[in-house]
């Protein structure tokens, strides 16, 4: 099956001359849920912009379900819904009358019990006959989904849904997101916060300095990347560690009952068997032992410092 | 053709100006009235007639191409500028919608709003003074043109400014000063021969000139004149609009 979205060597040099994305190659599969990780600067909307069209490539090409989206941007964009990152409405304008507005722009006919039916998911009902000035920010945001989806795309791209909105708001939206997921809706999100990406994603990439350093599916990611921790709790405090267990890099707490080791799950050998044997050579005893896997928070840390250097 | 992108683009802009309905209405209406008062009294006492027609059905047309000028010039620009400097373009430049389709959507109501404000001054002048338009068809091909071309003007403005001030520059100090400089109140034949040849390179004297031949058969210039002056005038702003969309002239990064 091939891609729904197909970005080639793509390379986009904006006018001052900053380079915001360098050969970038993605494929979005149909129906899955990608998040796009990064931090401020990385080029994240850089990139969905230039999807969308509203940006123009340097060099390189990209497809929407099988359509370039330059020589064949109609039917490419048909199946494009775009949830910007910044709140662009008109104040003046009403709900309803800007969810209309999108439909049409986007070449479909008037559908009005469609679009109820986005109001009503996005609680904006009630409010459909207000103006968009009269709404808080978290609302006005909805209203931006709702144009989004009201010409029903195929593909959606969210870019930092959740930056500065509250609980309530994140969560509803994570609920949207997984009922599009259950219509077959491909979806796009940019963040950069990790939970987000842990909490929803089937698979995240990670892009910084207009690179993308990876792309993998979460739990693989998790695994492949993770770092975990055995706390081992002793059954008398220690003064120092001793040089036998020096190889180990364990770290002592400070009332000296706790020693820590971190360990990769990736590696060959973990090292936990030596150790467990090396401390009861030292005569050392215990009590408890516990392991941790690291978040996608510390991976994505990890590989920014990597590139960084 | 995306007519569904055309007709949403066209709504929603005849949307903001049925949404200000009054002052849309009130205020074309409201300055003509003083034209008719200022110039037709105050000057009408002095030059009773022009070629024989009264004063004051004399400066109609020149009224009339006024206010469609520059309504055209403000709702075009505007149109497009609001979006660029609100940041709702960016639903415009990702939807499937060409170029041709957004202009006709911006420009075809730029133009309608120009039209019906036209319509309304000349209406209005019928309270004052008595016309008859001997060319009803060229009077309104004229005024059609005139509100297609300026708007088109409009949309470049809107285009290329990149603030407030970049949007009213264009209106005040090149087209208004052309307006009034190009018979819309008096006959080039009035002026002494020097401006009467300067005159003679104010496109708007063309405008002017062939709207009023519309109205009352006389004119500053041939009729043909006027016509090519306004039809190569909508040919250029044509071809600007199209280089704008083929290099993303300030509509993209
Ligand atoms: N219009 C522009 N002109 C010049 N540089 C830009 C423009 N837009 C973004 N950039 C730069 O490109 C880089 C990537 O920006 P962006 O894609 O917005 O990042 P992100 O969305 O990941 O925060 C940033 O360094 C930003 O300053
Ligand atoms: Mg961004």
């Amino acid at each position: 099956m091939s891609a729904i979205v197909q970005v080639r060597d793509l390379q986009k040099t904006y006018d001052g001359g900053f380079e915001a994305l360098k050969r970038v190659n993605l494929d979005i599969e149909e129906g899955e849920i990608l998040a796009l990780l990064g931090p401020n600067g990385a080029g994240k909307t850089t990139l969905i912009s230039t999807i969308c069209g509203i940006t123009t490539p340097t060099s390189g090409s990209i497809s929407v379900g099988g359509h370039d989206v330059i020589d064949d941007f109609r039917r490419a964009r048909r199946l494009v819904g775009l949830v910007p990152q910044e709140i662009n409405l008109e104040p003046f304008e009403f709900v309803m009358n800007t969810v209309r507005f999108s439909r049409g722009l986007f070449g479909k006919g008037r559908n009005d019990a469609y679009l109820e039916q986005i109001l009503k998911d996005l609680s904006l009902w009630d409010k459909r006959g207000g103006r968009i000035a009269e709404l808080s920010g978290g609302m006005k945001r909805r209203v931006l989904i709702a144009k989004a989806l009201s010409h029903e795309p195929r593909v959606l791209f969210l870019d930092e849904p959740t930056a500065g909105v509250d609980v309530e708001l994140r969560k509803d939206m994570w609920q949207l997101v997984e009922r599009l997921r259950k219509d077959g809706v491909t979806i796009i999100l940019t963040t950069h916060y990790i939970e987000e990406a842990e909490a929803i994603a089937d698979r995240v990439g990670v892009i910084n300095k207009g690179e993308i350093l990876l792309i993998e599916d979460k739990a693989a990611l998790m695994s492949r990347m993770g770092q975990k921790e055995m706390r081992i709790e002793l059954t008398e405090s220690i003064e120092t560690v001793p040089e036998s267990l020096g190889d180990y890099d364990l770290v002592r707490s400070n009332d000296g009952r706790v020693l820590t080791y971190a360990y990769q799950t990736t590696s060959t050998r973990t090292g936990i068997t030596s150790l467990l044997k090396d401390l009861q050579a030292a005569g050392i005893g215990l009590r408890d032992v516990q392991t941790s896997q690291s978040s996608l928070e510390d991976i994505f840390v990890n590989l920014v410092k990597e590139s960084a250097k | 053709m995306n007519w569904y992108g055309i007709r949403a683009i066209y709504r929603f802009e005849m949307a903001r100006f049925f949404r200000s309905i009054v002052q849309s209405i009130v205020s074309p209406v409201l300055s003509t009235s003083l034209y008719f008062v200022v110039f037709g009294a105050a000057i009408g006492s002095r030059i009773q007639e022009v070629e024989g027609v009264s004063y004051g059905a004399f400066i109609v047309p020149g009224l009339i191409m006024l206010s469609v000028l520059t309504q055209s010039l403000q709702n075009a620009s505007f149109g497009i500028y609001f979006p660029k400097f609100i940041g709702t373009i960016y639903e415009i430049l990702s939807a499937p919608v060409s170029a041709l389709e957004i202009v006709i959507g911006y420009v075809g109501a730029a133009a309608t709003k120009s039209l019906l404000i036209g319509s309304i001054i000349l209406v209005t002048s019928f309270f004052f003074v008595d016309i008859t338009i001997q060319h009803p068809f060229w009077m309104l091909a004229f005024l059609v043109l005139t509100c297609v071309s300026f708007s088109l003007l409009g949309f470049i403005i809107g285009i290329w400014a990149k603030s407030f001030e970049q949007l009213n520059l264009v209106p005040l100090l090149v087209v208004t000063p052309l307006v009034f400089l190009g018979g819309s109140f008096y006959s080039i034949s009035m002026l002494p021969p020097i401006w009467q040849s300067i005159s003679l390179f104010n496109p708007v004297l063309y405008l002017v000139s062939g709207f009023r031949w519309a109205f009352f058969g006389m004119s500053d210039v041939p009729v043909a004149a006027s016509l090519f002056a306004i039809t190569t005038f909508s040919a250029v702003c044509l071809g600007i609009v199209w280089w704008i969309f083929k290099s993303g002239y300030r509509l993209k990064t």
